[in-house]
């Protein structure tokens, strides 16, 4: 019988108490593969680039050149860029490892609920919502804490419990400003779900186009092996670079919308609904 | 051909309503395979690779790139002020050529219009040294011609006072004393 990839990442082995996954195996994977391409980096830096560094060099222009349509000044876009450029090229090279040959197909006989299973010793980092959920929590909390830097903690406070402004529309004694105020201090607690929202939509929607083509990839392959999965490989391809974009430019209107002023919010709330 | 494929597509479905049914009977957290140990794991490991790329590739190589744009945008400026300073100091070049061009035609113009006016002034005072001269010997001509006139005249009268003397000397007689005298006098006049 066919074996569906389950949408849990499924446990290999053991270390103490903790349970090593396969899409733990390949997010660490993916981490060594930074950390040797990273020191080969910073070992290397020059004025005048070569090589690898070139590379990097053209990569952090394009992301730059993307950040700033979303940021609008190149100064904001550097300093969002370690986060965010971080998110992309680690989704980006974590789903591109996922469609090497190999992952999915290596593996193990392993009985679980006593029946003797398959499991693939690697599964592409993005299929565990464990990792994209991670990911999103990361962006979303260090997109806050840059907020409430940038523009000061009772400003950004009060971007969500609007006490500020029923103060002032209480102070200015019409009934029309009060009414105003009042919606906009329900439409406070909307902005606290929305951050709960951006959370799930941005983990669940990673995990969910990398499982899907996961699981078209395996479907495909079980029916006709040869040539007719390639196309849809080209396909996984593009999925991952479009997902690494949506994800880490996503991130980044979260930030810029953080960071903005107080006095634009109406316009804020614009961007961020058009970002959804 | 459509038997086929649906042939090989019921296995997909049964593995798939396998899965439902699995699903079906866990909560959310066990279907998704969350689990908070491997949250942090996970976590972990986006960490470092954030660390990684910060302190590696995304600082260094930024403030390189940010560096090399400043280094070029200082050399295209102080290029284009060196060429404006060539410019200032070409147009300071033409400029004074043509100040010098004009005080040297000045000059010219000068010692033409004096060199004219002292050949006018020579020329004036040649002509009336000239003329003096001209007039002094004109003048010392006339009085010399006076003075020859008159010498002259006295030589002419003491001559005549003379032969008249010798001829009334030589017993002349007085008819032809007085022809002679007569005679003598009209030659004078």
């Amino acid at each position: 019988m066919l074996a569906l990839p389950p949408l849990a990442a499924e446990p290999i082995f053991n270390i103490g108490s903790f349970t090593v996954t396969n899409t733990y195996i390949n997010s660490t994977l993916t981490v060594f593969l930074f950390i040797v391409v990273g020191f080969l980096i910073q070992r290397s830096v020059k004025d005048v680039p070569r090589g690898i560094q070139n590379f990097f060099e053209s990569i952090i222009e394009t992301l730059l050149g993307y950040f700033d349509q979303v940021t609008g000044d190149r100064k904001k876009s550097l300093k969002f860029l370690p986060l965010v450029g971080s998110l992309f090229l680690f989704i980006l090279i974590s789903n591109w490892l996922g469609i090497l040959p190999g992952i999915g197909s290596i593996g193990i006989n392993k009985v679980v609920h006593g029946e003797l299973e398959f499991i693939p010793l690697f599964r592409p980092a993005n299929t565990d919502l464990n990792l994209t959920l991670a990911m999103a929590i990361s962006g979303v909390v260090l997109s806050h804490i840059i907020g409430v830097f940038t523009i000061g903690f009772f400003k950004y406070f009060n971007k969500f419990i609007k006490l500020s402004d029923v103060w002032h529309a209480f102070k200015s004694k019409k009934v029309m400003v009060i009414f105003t105020a009042f919606i906009e201090f329900m439409v406070g607690f909307l902005e606290i779900i929305s951050e709960a929202a951006k959370m799930v939509s941005l983990s669940l929607r990673l995990f969910g186009n990398i499982f899907a083509g996961e699981v078209l990839l395996t479907v495909l392959a079980s029916i006709v092996a040869y040539v007719i999965p390639l196309p849809f490989l080209a396909l996984e391809l593009l999925v991952g670079l479009i997902q690494a974009t949506v994800f880490s430019l996503l991130v980044l209107t979260y930030i810029t919308v953080a960071t903005l002023p107080v006095h634009g919010h109406g316009d804020s709330h614009g961007k961020a609904k058009a970002a959804h | 051909m459509m038997n086929e494929i649906l042939q090989i597509l019921i296995p997909v479905a049964h593995a798939a309503e396998a899965q439902a049914a699995e699903a079906a009977n866990s909560s959310v957290t066990a279907l998704f395979g969350l689990d908070w140990k491997l949250f942090i794991a996970q976590l972990f490991n986006f960490a470092i690779v954030l660390i990684v790329l910060w302190r590696w590739v995304f600082k260094p190589l930024g403030a390189k790139l940010e560096q090399r744009t400043a280094k070029i945008e200082k050399s295209i400026k102080e290029a284009q002020e060196i060429q404006d300073q060539l410019k200032q100091v070409e147009q300071y070049r033409k400029a004074e050529m043509e100040k010098i061009r004009g005080e040297a035609t000045e000059i010219v113009a000068k010692a033409q219009k004096t060199a004219e006016m002292n050949k006018d002034q020579i020329i004036a005072e040649a002509k009336k040294s000239a003329e003096k001269v001209l007039e002094q010997s004109k003048k010392e001509l006339a009085s010399e011609k006076e003075k020859l006139l008159i010498e002259v005249r006295e030589e002419a009268a003491t001559l005549v006072v003379a032969a008249t003397e010798k001829i009334l000397r030589e017993k002349l007689d007085s008819k032809r004393d007085v022809e002679l005298i007569k005679e003598s006098l009209k030659g004078l006049r």
